[in-house]
């Protein structure tokens, strides 16, 4: 199919054997002479003001050596847009969630911490509190900011075409609502953080994160420190999935108190601490109108949402837009309305989680299709296929589809799963549901208003030829992005991928934004191309000048070096080298001139060899106000087929079988995008029927570990089958584009048809439990 | 999560072990598998200033077919050797049904029958499992010994008869009668790492193959402060004929032994529809392996 030689196949990821022997380090696993443990103080409170807090106990007891409230820190506000910046290090006046973040103490064991928090006083004055984001937004509620009156934290209107004039021209409109709950991502690696202040008065942070380059910037800012001297190490990390996507205390106190004491400093959080951080996926309430004509064409979708933001922002702007935006597509509509807000509450805040803003609203709005195929009397794939974009189409709100397999993903899993002979024909109890989504290959634009490129890469040759050094800032989180980098590399360059090195997680390495909105294979990946070719070029240079021929012949592959396709005449290139390395036992040979000798060649010649990269989007999206969230040079999209059985007499639901198509333009590693297919399909199943995050009437989260909050456990998983199907997008690099998000769209939707094809029963509410469902059956037949 | 600090002491003998629990007085916790104990630590719940370890207490760990007609189970047993000891599958098979629903791999290596017991949780695996078969209960202390029936164990919620210094040394179950079944129904949101909703054991057996049911006990679990046994539904059973009908009157009658609550895991209307569903599905499964019954 095509001539890759390291592209396009299943590869061992590059970091495997560190990972699978224990050698891999994590933030947690570092220790250093003299190092503090650092713990911090959190409200047990969902909203009171802060009278008077008493460090004094604290600070005497033996092995404290620094107490940090927000005296000491400051009150530089903060946030992960510019636009919304509404946190600080540590809560002065206020605080506005079980959890809040109130001082942080330094010791010289993790027990001494963990006392010496037991010992600050403070003196709260219990304020009301509101939990439910409906109720926060009505007249005489509590107010959770001043700045916001209400407690609306952002809102969001947009309208594309006449919506009501297109919906009074349909012959049929159906509506549904939708309620998801709010989800801890549950990574594996709780956060944690080693920061080092030196006598340089640079500031290093360890730090497990999918942004070092944010985090570099924020903590540079609220800790005032100019943001050259800040330099973040991200070490292997065990999962993120959007949390991990911004600064966190733990990271501002961990820099402040090494900054203190001149020592470095560790903390990590606890299981429930995670989720008292949380910044996971919000819970979202859609409503939604879609209008079609009698023959299955849609014509128009009216949205609405509410958001559930908690106490504070994180990436909340962004999400309200997205649950709007990312409704354009997959399928042709006249005219689209969204009208949204966010919500703040006294609950942890929440951010960004892998689907970004679009989740629930996929949802609703697939769900919406198949109700909608059923009034019809229309097959649901047909009538999907009936108002598919393809390749080239630009949604009603101005995204641009550059390249979409959508169609072959759903002509594919149709026949991967057999639903012809399935849909409709299965007995009482089984199900068939189907849906589809698509999702953003990296934003549009960076986080903060800039012309900053998105991504660089250094690639850096070693003196001996043998070994690319490939330097980039972008975050390895376990997606596997080290290895799609080293894969581009060594096709760039032609040479096996075990001769190429990642070197990556750090800002001192190169700018890049890191591991949110599938962004990496696409954008870094483009930087890491352009640097390996500019390196070929060099090597190509020094070569066509050596040997007295043309650049533009000259050919990299598999290792060596073709002039015109021919081995050319390059003794005297092996003779010297040869000699350079009497006694070795690795001699170049063979017919063709070696990379490793060209290389060789090439540093003799020019010094140390540096080629480089980098990547910004062209100009992106519409005109109109929030047109550029949503924005991406590429969008992946898939579609799923998913298979259920369910108890009708307990309502347990087992998910027997999923079939999954995803088009991620070039699948550089394929072992790598089956990954993250199934891994998306896990975690859409856990959303859908086991997850929420529960708090009592006080605002307390009551399941705040991996006992109590349910994620999908092996047993819980179906065989899943995944095809990939390969479309070649313009925008990306060798044609890639992402399947990190884009993949976990079409989950809930199909497994909630699939319910509702078994039973009748649409349930719209998450997680659908036993218990949901059971009584819903007996609802239904006691109307029946 | 860091454990507060203790002493852990390892005794050598059983009288060792049972003289370190008198001396040590309220202060001093057994520890089998740790798998509920260091939660509770962890979480600050309790806070033993010694954790006295059964590890190294010689048979304790054992399951042991009796020349008589039984078997005697040591209260180390973890849940993973009694899911996979022969003999239990095939004689005591809600025993080894619940020990292989127990948690998940790794916690069944650690956890043990006497833990799950001493731990008096109302949606445990274990406790119906022996309820079905009127387990006797041995405990043990420096000074005393008694034998109590499981049923008279359990007290409420984490609480039940044992004293600071009595040890569980363990637990005897009579061999059931010729054509007897047995069943074990959980029922949980995931398929694996559950704390039930609703768990029910059943033994059931029949005068012969074709015959009446001659014995039949009924255990709950997650449905009452403590586990129960289903009396009122058992009386009805006995001397009928078995069908799905008898079955499912009985799982009606069932309800009315139980208590549940309302909780974040499910409501009390639908633990009380489950109990009965559940309650005669065990049954007709019990039902199923009495007929299939073998020497
Ligand atoms: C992730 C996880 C999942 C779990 N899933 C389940 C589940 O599905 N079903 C279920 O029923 N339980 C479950 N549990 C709870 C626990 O694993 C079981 O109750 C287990 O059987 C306890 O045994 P142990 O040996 O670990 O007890 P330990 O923690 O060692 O002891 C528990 C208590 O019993 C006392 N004790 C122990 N042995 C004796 C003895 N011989 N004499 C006197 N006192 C004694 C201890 O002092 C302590 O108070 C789970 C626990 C975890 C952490």
């Amino acid at each position: 199919m095509n001539d890759f030689r390291v592209l396009n196949t299943r590869a061992p990821r590059v970091d495997a054997a560190a990972k699978a022997t224990g050698q891999a380090k994590y933030a947690d696993d570092f220790k250093m002479p003299g190092m503090l443990y650092a713990a911090i103080l959190q409200s047990p409170v969902a909203h009171a003001r802060i009278l008077h807090i008493d460090t004094s106990k604290a600070k005497k007891l033996a092995g404290v050596e620094n107490v940090v409230t927000s005296k000491e820190a400051g009150l530089i506000r903060y946030g992960v847009s510019p636009a919304r910046y509404d946190e600080t290090i540590f809560a002065h006046d206020k605080v506005r969630y079980v959890g809040d973040e109130i001082a942080a103490v330094a010791a010289t064991s993790m027990e001494i911490a963990q006392e010496a928090l037991s010992l600050i006083k403070v003196d709260y004055e219990e304020i009301p509190a509101v939990f439910d984001m409906f109720e926060a937004t009505k007249d005489g509620a509590p107010q959770i900011h001043d700045e916001f009156p209400g407690n609306i934290n952002a809102e969001v209107h947009q309208e594309f075409g006449d919506t009501e004039a297109a919906l009074k021209s349909c012959d049929l409109v159906v509506d549904h609502t939708f309620l998801n709950k709010r989800q801890d991502a549950a990574f594996i690696e709780p956060h944690s953080c080693v920061a080092v202040f030196d006598h340089a008065g640079k500031l290093t942070l360890y730090t497990s994160t999918q942004v070092p380059h944010y985090v570099m910037r924020t903590v540079a800012m609220t800790l005032q420190i100019p943001v050259g001297n800040v330099r973040v190490i991200k070490p292997y990390v065990g999962g993120g999935f959007g949390p991990k996507c911004e600064a966190t205390p733990l990271e501002m106190s961990c820099g402040l108190l090494s900054k203190i004491t001149g020592k470095p400093v560790k903390m990590t959080y606890s299981r429930e601490q995670v989720f008292l951080h949380s910044r996971a996926r919000h819970q979202f309430y859609a409503e939604m109108s879609l209008g079609v004509m009698n023959d299955g064409t849609m014509v128009a979708l009216k949205n609405k949402a509410v958001l559930d933001g908690g106490a504070y922002t994180s990436f909340g702007i962004a999400t309200v837009y997205y649950s709007g935006s990312l409704l354009g597509g997959p399928y042709k509509l006249k005219a689209m309305k969204y009208d949204g807000h966010r919500a703040y509450t006294n609950k942890p805040a929440c951010g960004a989680q892998r689907g970004h803003g679009g989740v629930a609203h996929r949802a609703c709005f697939e769900q919406l299709i198949d109700m909608t195929a059923e009034k019809i009397g229309m097959d649901p794939v047909e009538m999907r296929l009936k108002n598919i974009m393809t390749a080239g189409d630009m949604t009603v709100n101005e995204l641009d589809m550059s390249s979409l397999g959508m169609k072959e993903c759903i002509e594919a899993i149709r026949e991967g799963s057999d639903w012809n002979n399935k849909k409709g024909k299965l007995p009482k109890g089984k199900g068939i549901g189907m849906a589809c989504g698509f999702f953003v290959s990296g934003a549009g634009y960076p986080i903060y208003r800039s012309d900053t490129y998105h991504s660089t890469v250094v690639i850096k040759m070693s003196e001996d030829g043998g070994v690319a050094n490939l330097l980039t800032g972008s975050a390895e989180i376990g997606q596997g992005s080290d290895t799609a980098m080293a894969m581009i590399a060594a096709e760039t360059l032609g040479i096996p991928l075990e001769n190429v090195r990642v070197y990556s997680g750090d800002t001192d390495y190169s700018v890049d934004l890191g591991a949110y909105s599938s962004r990496q294979t696409l954008m870094t990946g483009h930087a890491t191309k352009e640097a390996a070719e500019d390196l070929r070029d060099k090597i190509a240079g020094f070569l066509a000048e050596e040997m007295n021929v043309e650049k533009s012949g000259i050919t990299f592959v598999d290792g060596i070096v073709k002039f015109d396709d021919a081995p050319g005449n390059f003794e005297k290139i092996r003779t010297s080298y040869i000699k350079e390395h009497r006694g070795w036992t690795d001699q170049p040979s063979g017919e063709f001139l070696t990379f490793r000798e060209a290389a060789r060649l090439a540093f003799l010649k020019g010094g140390t060899l540096v080629g480089t990269g980098k990547y910004k989007p062209h100009r992106l999206g519409g005109s109109y106000k929030g047109a550029a969230v949503g924005t991406s040079p590429a969008y992946g999209c898939s579609a799923q087929i998913v298979e259920v059985s369910v108890d009708l007499e307990t309502g347990q639901i087992t998910v027997d079988k999923m079939t999954d198509a995803h088009d991620c333009g070039l699948a550089i590693n394929k072992m790598s995008v089956e990954g993250q297919m199934q891994g998306s399909l896990s975690m859409g199943l856990g959303e859908c029927l086991f997850e929420e995050v529960k708090f009592d009437s006080r605002g307390r989260v009551l399941n705040p570990s991996l006992g109590e909050y349910k994620i999908p456990t092996a047993l819980d998983m179906p065989n899943v089958r995944s095809i990939i199907v390969e479309s070649n997008e313009p925008n990306g690099p060798y044609g890639a584009k992402e399947v990190g998000e884009g993949a976990i769209m079409p989950t809930i939707p199909a497994i909630l048809n699939a319910i509702y094809d078994a039973t009748g029963v649409r349930i719209n509410e998450l997680p659908v439990t036993s218990e949901k469902l059971f009584m819903a059956l007996v609802e239904k037949n006691r109307i029946v | 999560m860091l454990l507060p600090n203790f002493e852990y002491i390892e005794p050598t003998t059983l009288e060792e072990a049972l003289r370190l629990l008198s001396d040590m007085g309220g202060n001093a916790r057994v520890i089998a598998g740790g798998t509920d104990l260091l939660v509770r630590m962890k979480l600050k719940i309790e806070k033993p200033s010694q954790l006295i370890s059964l590890r190294k207490v010689p048979g304790l760990n054992q399951v042991i077919k009796r020349e008589t007609h039984g078997v005697s189970i040591g209260p180390a047993v973890t849940a993973a050797d009694l899911a996979r000891n022969e003999f239990i599958r095939d004689k005591f098979a809600p025993l080894a049904t619940a020990a292989g629903k127990l948690g998940a791999p790794v916690i069944r290596n650690r956890a043990t029958i006497g833990g799950n017991l001493v731990n008096g949780r109302p949606a445990a695996d274990f406790p119906p499992a022996c309820m079905v078969f009127d387990a006797i209960l041995k405990l043990k202390s420096a000074t005393n010994e008694r034998e109590i029936l499981v049923g008279e164990f359990f007290r409420g919620p984490g609480e039940t008869i044992i004293e600071p210094n009595e040890l569980l040394v363990g637990i005897f179950m009579e061999t059931p009668a010729p054509w007897t079944g047995g069943s074990y129904i959980k029922l949980g949101a995931r398929k694996a790492l559950e704390i039930s909703m609703v768990n029910v054991a059943v033994m059931l057996t029949l005068q012969e193959p074709l015959g009446p049911i001659v014995d039949v006990k009924i255990a709950l679990g997650a449905v009452a402060p403590t586990p129960v046994r289903a009396f009122a539904a058992e009386q009805y059973l006995m001397g009928r004929h078995p069908s799905e009908k008898v079955f499912s009157e009985a799982g009606a009658i069932g309800v009315g032994m139980c208590h549940p609550i309302t909780d974040h895991r499910g409501t009390m209307e639908y633990r009380c529809l489950m109990i009965e569903t559940l309650t005669s599905r065990a049954l007709n499964l019990a039902y199923q392996n009495a007929l299939a019954w073998k020497p």
